[in-house]
């Protein structure tokens, strides 16, 4: 069976830096990666790297992708001067059969006509991470997602990453704490 | 499909995106009487040289915001990896603009037109030139804006108008001759020449320059 | 890069000397002019700055296209260290133009489509390096620079044309390379060499620049240390 991903002797310099040196890995169909690493280690030019997004590299990346990737990093692309239901919309996701349970589990279905920009930052997060819930690509990006989630939401997501897993989707993510996931461990720290 | 929805939502619903620029430029044309003397018979004349430079801030104005909001928020980042062409996205976004902004413009400045010179005739033959140079700016002024996007569009602004001020030489020319009834189609065929390859390069040239931001 | 030292300073006085020698021919041995009498004589200056200015600027543009294409950093180095000279060329252009506007047409600004696209071009080389300065990531900045070079560069053939396309109170190109001089050849001879001496000085000095433009950037590397 071929890599969904298949990273070879990766390296990246950020003026004359180095950040990361030899990373390889490779992520079959079904199978998740926790990123760990110091701060500044390079967990997120990892990831941009995945996409695609940033060049400046040496060494190879292949990837064997049949949809487009699913990348949520800082930036979570809400408008907040929009509703959270205008923003659902403009992700593509308001009609998703899924949406309505979604909502209730992360209590935002009453939220749905209310200003992004007055809801809170965990709150903000949530609706991102439903554009990955609701998602159908078979990569799937996460930088740092756990980032302002209170626990309860933590565990429903470990929870629904968990499933992807079951239905074949391959999972990158980096997270500084440990998730109860089912993943490999890549150390970017140790590599140097 | 997506990206215009997603392109018209957002300006609904931030009108100070379209609906300022399009009154500064009421504006502009409204004020400029006013610092000369109301009996000057030359107000036709000057009326020209001020409504180019009127569309040229208004664009300028108009192209501000057209990718920091969404580089700021990562709605560039998500565009930028997904399947649709990158370029394409850009110049729908561009042509978004140009419909909500450079359309109305081109035709309120016709109106001015022929509120000044009192000439339907040339009221009617401004029309197309106005609306191909405003297509021509507004791509222009979003590559600017594409180079500077992080430092402000003051910086985007200078370095591209001097790239714009051969073209308002041209349309100089192009109004002397719908004046003298000469034949201007000369200056509306080279316009649409300069816009049909502007519009094909500039995107490229943007995604490229956007990739390079994401970075 | 030792070689490059001494061959560059040879260049220098060659250029220098060559410079020098054609003004004072120019300036002392050639007749008047029928028209303009003594006053043409700026051309030593005039026409050599403006020749190279966008040269210059062509040079900017092959380099920047190097960049690109082939991801040469030296030739982004070259783009960033052209751009002051380019301006300052420019600047001499634009301000011996006046000079020569006052006896000849009467006043020492006109606006007229060669003065006023060399102004762009002056404007120009002053927004790249606006531009370049203003992002301190530099391998960001060279390509920007870089891309914004090619794209100014479709102004240039119209600064070139401008003389010929509009019509205007400048005097078209005295030499083109297809056409027989419009001057006489006493004085054509030292503005040859006036322009290829100071071609020659501009290039040193941009050698010169490029140098200081690689010291600076590539400080940190360990060849620099062994160079210095």
């Amino acid at each position: 069976m071929q890599p969904k991903v298949k990273a070879t002797n990766l390296s990246y310099k950020i003026n004359e830096k180095k950040l990361f040196q030899n990373i390889s890995f490779e992520l079959m169909a079904g199978k998740a990666i926790h990123i760990q690493g110091d701060n500044g280690s390079g967990k997120t030019t990892l990831l941009k790297i995945i996409c695609g997004l940033t060049n400046q590299v040496k060494g190879e990346i292949e990837k064997k992708l049949d949809k487009q990737i699913c990348f949520l990093g800082h930036k979570n692309a809400l408008k907040q001067y929009l509703t959270v239901e205008e923003n659902l919309s403009l992700l593509n996701i308001i009609n998703h059969p899924d949406l309505k349970q979604h909502l209730i589990e992360f209590g935002l279905d009453k939220s749905l006509d209310i200003n992004l920009s007055s809801l809170s930052f965990g709150q903000q997060k949530k609706i991102a991470l439903l554009r990955v819930f609701l998602n159908d690509s078979d990569l799937i990006l996460l930088d740092e997602p756990c980032v302002g989630l209170d626990t309860q939401s933590q565990n429903y997501l470990c929870r629904f990453l968990n499933d992807e897993l079951e239905h074949r989707k391959s999972i990158l993510f980096s997270s500084h704490i440990s998730l109860d996931i089912n993943s490999e461990k890549l150390n970017l720290s140790d590599q140097v | 499909m997506n990206i215009i929805k997603f392109e018209l939502l957002k300006l609904r619903n931030k009108s100070r995106g379209w609906l300022g620029p399009i009154l500064v430029f009421i504006l502009i044309m409204v004020a400029f009487p006013l610092t000369v003397e109301i009996s000057n018979k030359d107000l036709d004349q000057s009326f020209f040289a001020v409504l180019w430079i009127a569309v040229l801030l208004v664009m300028m104005l108009a192209t501000e915001d057209i990718f920091l909001e969404d580089f700021n928020d990562g709605s560039l980042e998500q565009f930028a990896i997904s399947d649709i062409s990158f370029p394409y996205i850009i110049s729908v976004k561009i042509f978004i603009y140009w419909l909500l902004i450079g359309v109305p413009i081109s035709i309120i400045g016709s109106l001015f037109c022929l509120g000044f010179t009192n000439s339907g005739n040339l009221a009617i033959n401004i029309f197309p030139i106005l609306l191909i140079t405003s297509y021509i700016f507004i791509n222009v002024f979003s590559f600017g804006n594409a180079l500077s996007l992080t430092k402000g569009s003051v910086l985007g602004t200078l370095v591209t108008l001097p790239l714009l001020l051969p073209l308002l030489i041209v349309l100089g020319k192009a109004v002397i001759s719908i004046n003298l009834n000469l034949n201007y189609l000369g200056f509306v065929a080279l316009l649409l020449g300069v816009l049909s390859i502007i519009i094909f390069l500039i995107p490229l040239i943007i995604s490229y320059i956007i990739r390079a931001h994401l970075e | 890069m030792y070689q490059v030292d001494r061959a560059y300073s040879y260049i220098f006085y060659v250029s220098l000397v060559l410079y020098l020698v054609s003004i004072f021919w120019g300036l002392f041995v050639t007749p008047e002019d029928f028209v303009q009498g003594n006053s043409y004589r700026i051309i030593y200056l005039h026409v050599p700055a403006s020749f190279i200015s966008q040269s210059l600027y062509i040079a900017m543009a092959i380099a920047s296209a190097i960049f690109l294409i082939w991801k040469v950093k030296l030739s982004a180095y070259l783009v960033r260290s052209i751009a002051p000279i380019g301006a300052i060329t420019t600047f001499i252009a634009l301000i011996s133009g006046s000079i020569w506007g006052i006896p000849t047409w009467g006043t020492w600004w006109v606006w007229d489509a060669r003065i006023v696209s060399t102004l762009i071009l002056f404007i120009m080389y002053l927004g790249l390096i606006s531009l370049h300065d203003s992002f301190s990531n530099h391998e960001k900045a060279d390509k920007f620079l870089s891309i914004l070079v090619l794209v100014g560069s479709v102004n240039i053939p119209i600064i070139k044309m401008s003389v010929e396309w509009w019509s205007t109170l400048h005097q078209p190109a005295s030499i083109t390379i297809s056409d027989k001089p419009a001057i006489d050849l006493v004085m054509l001879y030292p503005l040859f060499g006036s322009i290829v001496g100071f071609a020659g000085i501009v290039a040193c000095l941009v050698i010169l620049s490029s140098k200081l433009q690689i010291l600076r950037r590539e400080r940190n590397k360990s060849w620099i240390k062994n160079y210095v």
